[in-house]
């Protein structure tokens, strides 16, 4: 809704003269508004197809609102099937993407990002045209992994800036379908969701051709004894139990798109909540005395490659937002992988989540950390057909994304119903999360 | 006969030594002593004679800078240094290297942009120094070397050793900041360094009368220390105005100004035509010719001069043919050495030749 | 290991150094007896002497000038500008004598020259300037400038200890705002880039002051991962450092307190540009004062200076992109 004069704050659709898939001329009519001072025709900002109608005759929408899109480039002659818009708005540029106007002084500062799509796009179509990516332009370096993994890019679904195909999209697209183009043989119908998981494969698998010589075996890693030595130990002293609850990850999954960060943190912010209630999971079972923790040492388990894995400990868990949880965790695996933990980040942990869940597995029985009494395992989020309820009671099958969750209790410290109990909290969180 | 002139500090400490009568014995100076003056400044000459021929064969790139008609400054005041002074080194001043044991080849092959130049074909003409000689060169941002000259004497005065810096600039370097900073500090810190003062009349085209209003001698009183005049084309003069002036640096005295009178016979550079100075100045100057007067007095020590120019003939001949054969720089060395290394052993000036009999008594 | 401001590390930088080493040398203006115009070789005269802690006279050039002279001959002097803008009267002599010297005559000039950098305290036009940029592009002299109390003492420790002319770098607002521990003794900081702090979506390049602004309009950025990359030294640019963090994010603002045009970090963003295009996914963003002086009253100042409010902005757009 283009601003005319001071005072216009908002104005009516009272017609389009151009439809979708119409040619539509730079200045030419492209509908028509009413104010509250004037009825005027809207000139179209730029020659083009019109891709959509956003705004319907008889709506009143304020000042700056995009009314319709336009593609840019292309000729009048062409086929009318509309390509990806190229964003030009009739109107001014929606302010919603920047409200706030830069300082004076801000010319050196970054050079919206956003003003340079709808002007640019006849650049794009030079340079991206000849890669018959047509009006969507691609950054140089998604360009390259695009190459890299011979991936056709219109498939991917642009989480960027007026729907950009971003690195990290096609990042995941990348490790979602391994490299392979969309839809090809080989490519999983069904692809796996996980949530991203600190844990990282070790360097790939052996080439072996001709003979079978056995190999020569070589002494365990100080880290790999250790490991061993410890794992032992807690399945001789521990009465290790594990008890499992399959949890819909719906909401997760809407709250971690929303936040950019992983399932992970999220999860843990339930499970904090959870031990916050049953305190007794929270807990070290020493010298025969169960000592129960009021604040949270949640330890997360990282994989070294073949080096081992080791649990950095989250200090005053349950005082962290789900970001800064987020924050915490990535800090704590880089620098784990980096090797630059120190002691007191792997110390004090009161309870530890484990989370291999991007192989696929779907169920584990995780080995507790003593003196921890209790150990939660996060494994693949699976999209399953469930039985859901509607509000009137009638039941139907949705295709929900589905994750087990276990939980490896030590009964010498609490029993199977505390342990259940636990467990149907961290589902209802998990269920009813609101971000 | 050379002037004095010691202007007005209200000290009363003049530089020690008698002045050099034209025709009676110097105080300072053996024969041997003048005949080696009298052939530094020959080869100066000669050298930069052949170099104006190669720069109008093509050879010498860029311009040519020489100091015909001034030998007498540089070569009598670096007569008077030590081996362990230091000295900043003018482009008119190419004898003050000869005398600190630069040899002709290396000049010639400098001139040329030759690899085996001082600077390696990495600076030209006569902007060079030679760190083996004791010896830095010039900036062309006149007279940035007063200061250079200074922080050395500053740092002898510091570690109390008996040391002196001397630098050469001229009539136009009056005139910027860096002369007035350089003889503010000197005198203020009491510095052991001799600033001679190359009047030459010509700043480029620009004379003295266009430069300044007062003369610039006249301004070491201003800073506190003397300041003095001596005729810039008789080289034993210049010798022994340097050598008192050095004299009174070491013991403690400070800083001296010494004016050298003389004049630029040659254009500012090859390219320039000179015809902005008057004929008869330049026929006038031409009289006081100072190779012409100190071949006069070797003349009358009984020392074959004609000799002594055909001698340094060959021996530029002879540089010639080395420095012409010698390979241009290698165009991948352009870029190296920027940066020092870290770990490599420290540089540092080191002593020059010091021919005066005064030093090996 | 002590806590100490960043202006206390850089004496206690310099003071190490020159316990230790005869030929260090410190020149400048009211450095001696007052201890400098903002204290830093504070107590130097009483320990050193005035030989050694030298109140010069008010001349820049002069100052350069002598001390190029005193390292020639084996001093290693420590030039201090009282504002970083007095420099540009002995650019002179750190440009054409000292930079070029060993280049053209095989002579390295052993001085360190300290410039008290930078805005934010109204200082105006003459008191607040970042010139790092200047000597940048004069070959043969090296420029640094820490944004820690560690790393001030580590590098001028380093800057004293390099042949060549260093200029360093040190910001005024951090002399007495940013503290931190600093170890005791000698030690020195490599010139070489610091990842202040790790991060996987966006990478934030900058030195000196602007690494505080940085890091705080980057703590939280609604859970995006921001790397801080700390260049420390700007000659010798750590290329590698910089490339490295640019593949590993593809998202890179570069942060300068200094004027826009031809900044430290316009090389950096031409660096990028040249060798690392392919990696990049949005374009090379910057933030740096306006090309205007640096205005006094305190809301002109602030409408110049690069805030935490811009960075934030400017970091939240790439990131949106």
């Amino acid at each position: 809704m283009p601003q005319m004069g001071v005072s216009v704050a908002e104005g009516t659709v009272v017609e389009w003269r151009k439809q979708p898939g119409d040619w539509v001329d730079a200045d030419e009519a492209i509908g028509e508004v009413s104010t509250d001072k004037i009825d005027t025709e809207i000139p179209a900002p730029a020659s083009g197809r019109v891709v959509e109608i956003l705004v319907q005759v008889g709506v009143t929408v304020d000042c700056g609102v995009t009314l319709a899109r336009i593609a840019t480039g292309g000729d009048r002659s062409a086929s009318a099937a509309p390509s990806p818009p190229a964003s030009a708005a009739p109107s001014p540029p929606a302010p919603a993407a920047h409200p706030a106007a830069p300082p004076p002084a801000a010319h050196p500062a970054a050079p919206p990002p956003a003003a340079h799509a709808p002007s640019g796009s006849r650049a794009a179509d030079r340079s991206n045209g000849a890669r018959g990516h047509a009006a969507r332009r691609y950054s140089p370096v998604v360009l390259r992994i695009a190459e890299e993994h011979d991936i056709e890019l219109e498939a991917i679904e642009g989480t960027g800036r007026d729907g950009r195909v971003r690195k990290q999209d096609v990042m995941a697209w990348v490790q979602k379908h391994g490299g392979a183009r969309p839809g090809a043989a080989g490519a999983p119908d069904e692809p796996i969701l996980h949530s991203e998981s600190p844990y990282r494969p070790g360097a790939g698998g052996s080439n072996l051709h001709g003979p079978y010589v056995a190999p020569e075996g070589r002494p365990l890693s100080r880290m790999r004894a250790m490991i061993g030595e410890h794992m032992h130990r807690s399945l001789q002293t521990a009465a290790t139990c594990t008890t499992w609850i399959e949890v819909d990850m719906s909401r997760i999954e809407i709250a971690r798109k929303q936040l950019a960060i992983t399932a992970l943190p999220l999860i843990s912010r339930c499970a904090i909540g959870a031990l916050m209630e049953f305190p007794h999971v929270n807990a070290w079972l020493e010298n025969d005395a169960h000592v129960v923790h009021e604040q949270v040492n949640l330890g997360i388990a990282v994989d070294l490659g073949d080096d081992g894995l080791i649990v950095p400990v989250v200090r005053g868990a349950q005082d962290l937002s789900p970001e800064g949880l987020s924050r915490r965790i990535r800090d704590l695996a880089r620098r784990a992988r980096a090797r630059q933990l120190t002691p007191d980040d792997v110390r004090g942990g009161t309870f530890t989540i484990t989370n291999p869940g991007q192989f696929g597995s779907v169920m584990a029985t995780p080995v507790i950390s003593l003196p921890q009494v209790a150990i939660l395992d996060v494994e693949a989020i699976v999209k399953r057909p469930v039985v859901v309820t509607d509000q009137f009671g009638e039941d139907a099958i949705a295709i929900r994304p589905m994750v087990i969750l276990g939980l490896s209790w030590d009964h010498r410290a609490i029993d199977g119903a505390l342990a259940a109990r636990f467990l149907a909290n961290v589902k209802k969180r998990i269920e009813s999360y609101e971000a | 006969m050379a002037t004095r002139t010691l202007t007005g500090t209200g000290s009363t400490e003049l530089p020690s030594g008698p002045a050099t009568p034209a025709d009676g014995e110097p105080a300072h100076l053996t024969p041997a002593d003048r005949v080696g003056l009298l052939r530094a400044m020959l080869m100066m000459r000669a050298v930069e004679s052949r170099a104006m021929n190669l720069y109008r064969q093509g050879k010498v790139p860029g311009s040519f800078y020489d100091g015909f008609g001034q030998e007498a400054v540089s070569v009598g005041a670096a007569w008077a240094m030590a081996a362990a002074d230091r000295l900043c080194v003018l482009h008119r001043d190419l004898g003050a290297h000869m005398v600190r044991g630069v040899g002709p080849a290396a000049i010639l092959s400098q001139y040329m942009g030759r690899a085996a130049g001082i600077t390696n074909g990495r600076d030209g003409n006569v902007h060079f120094g030679d760190r083996r000689a004791g010896c830095v060169g010039m900036t062309s941002m006149l007279p940035d070397m007063m200061l250079v000259a200074t922080g050395m004497a500053m740092a002898f005065k510091l570690r109390s050793e008996a040391r002196c810096a001397l630098t050469w600039f001229g009539d136009g370097s009056t005139s910027r900041g860096d002369f007035h900073e350089a003889m503010n500090w000197a005198g203020v810190q009491k510095l052991p360094v001799v600033f001679v003062l190359e009047n030459n009349q010509f700043a480029y085209s620009t004379p003295t009368h266009l430069q300044y209003a007062v003369d610039p001698v006249e301004r070491a009183a201003g800073y506190g220390f003397p300041g003095l005049r001596v005729d810039g084309n008789d080289v034993e003069a210049v010798f022994d105005a340097v050598r008192a002036a050095r004299e009174r640096a070491i013991a403690g005295g400070g800083p001296t100004l010494i004016e050298a009178v003389t004049m630029r016979m040659h254009g500012h550079g090859a390219h320039d035509d000179m015809k902005y100075v008057p004929k008869a100045l330049v026929e006038e100057w031409r009289k006081k010719d100072p190779i012409d007067r100190q071949s006069a007095r070797v003349a009358a020590l009984g020392h074959d001069v004609d000799q002594l120019r055909a001698d340094v003939r060959t021996e530029v001949e002879q540089a010639t043919e080395v420095a012409l054969a010698g390979p241009m720089p290698d165009p991948e060395t352009a870029t190296d050495r920027v940066f020092h290394p870290r770990d490599a052993p420290e540089i540092l000036l080191d002593d020059g030749v010091a021919p005066w009999s005064g030093f090996h008594a | 290991m002590s806590e100490m401001t960043y202006l206390r590390a850089i004496s206690d930088g310099l003071r190490t150094e020159m316990r230790s080493d005869e030929r260090v040398l410190l020149m400048g203006e009211d450095i001696g007896v007052f201890g400098g115009a903002f204290k830093v070789t504070d107590g130097f005269f009483d320990e050193f002497g005035a030989a050694r802690v030298m109140d010069t006279p008010l001349a820049e050039s002069a100052i350069i000038g002598t001390a190029i002279g005193a390292a020639v001959v084996g001093m290693r002097p420590v030039c201090e500008m009282q504002f970083a803008d007095f420099i540009a009267c002995g650019f002179d002599q750190l440009v054409n004598t000292a930079a070029k010297m060993y280049y053209r005559q095989d002579l390295p000039v052993n001085i360190t020259v300290r410039l008290p950098s930078g805005g934010g305290f109204s200082g105006g036009p003459f008191h607040s300037q970042n010139p790092e940029a200047w000597f940048m592009h004069a070959p043969g002299i090296k420029v640094v400038a820490p944004s820690t109390a560690e790393d001030a003492k580590g590098l001028i420790i380093a800057a004293m200890r390099d042949p060549n002319p260093v200029v360093f770098m040190e910001h005024k607002h951090l002399y007495r705002r940013v503290k931190g521990e600093v170890p005791e003794g000698s030690y020195e900081t490599p010139f070489k880039a610091r990842v202040a702090r790790e991060g996987d979506d966006l990478v934030v390049i900058t030195y000196g002051a602007m690494v505080h602004t940085v890091l705080e309009a980057t703590a939280d950025l609604a859970g995006a991962s921001v790397m801080v990359l700390d260049l420390r030294s700007l000659v010798p640019l750590d290329e590698q450092a910089i490339l490295d963090a640019v593949r590993h994010c593809s998202k890179v603002v570069i942060v300068d307190e200094a004027n826009y045009t031809c900044a430290a970090g316009a090389q950096v963003a031409a660096l990028i540009a040249e060798h690392a295009f392919e990696d990049l996914d949005g374009p090379v963003t910057r933030v740096a004062s306006p090309d205007c002086p640096i205005p006094f009253s305190p809301p002109l100042e602030a409408a110049v200076l690069p805030s935490v409010d811009r960075v934030r902005e400017a970091c939240r757009q790439l990131l949106e992109y």
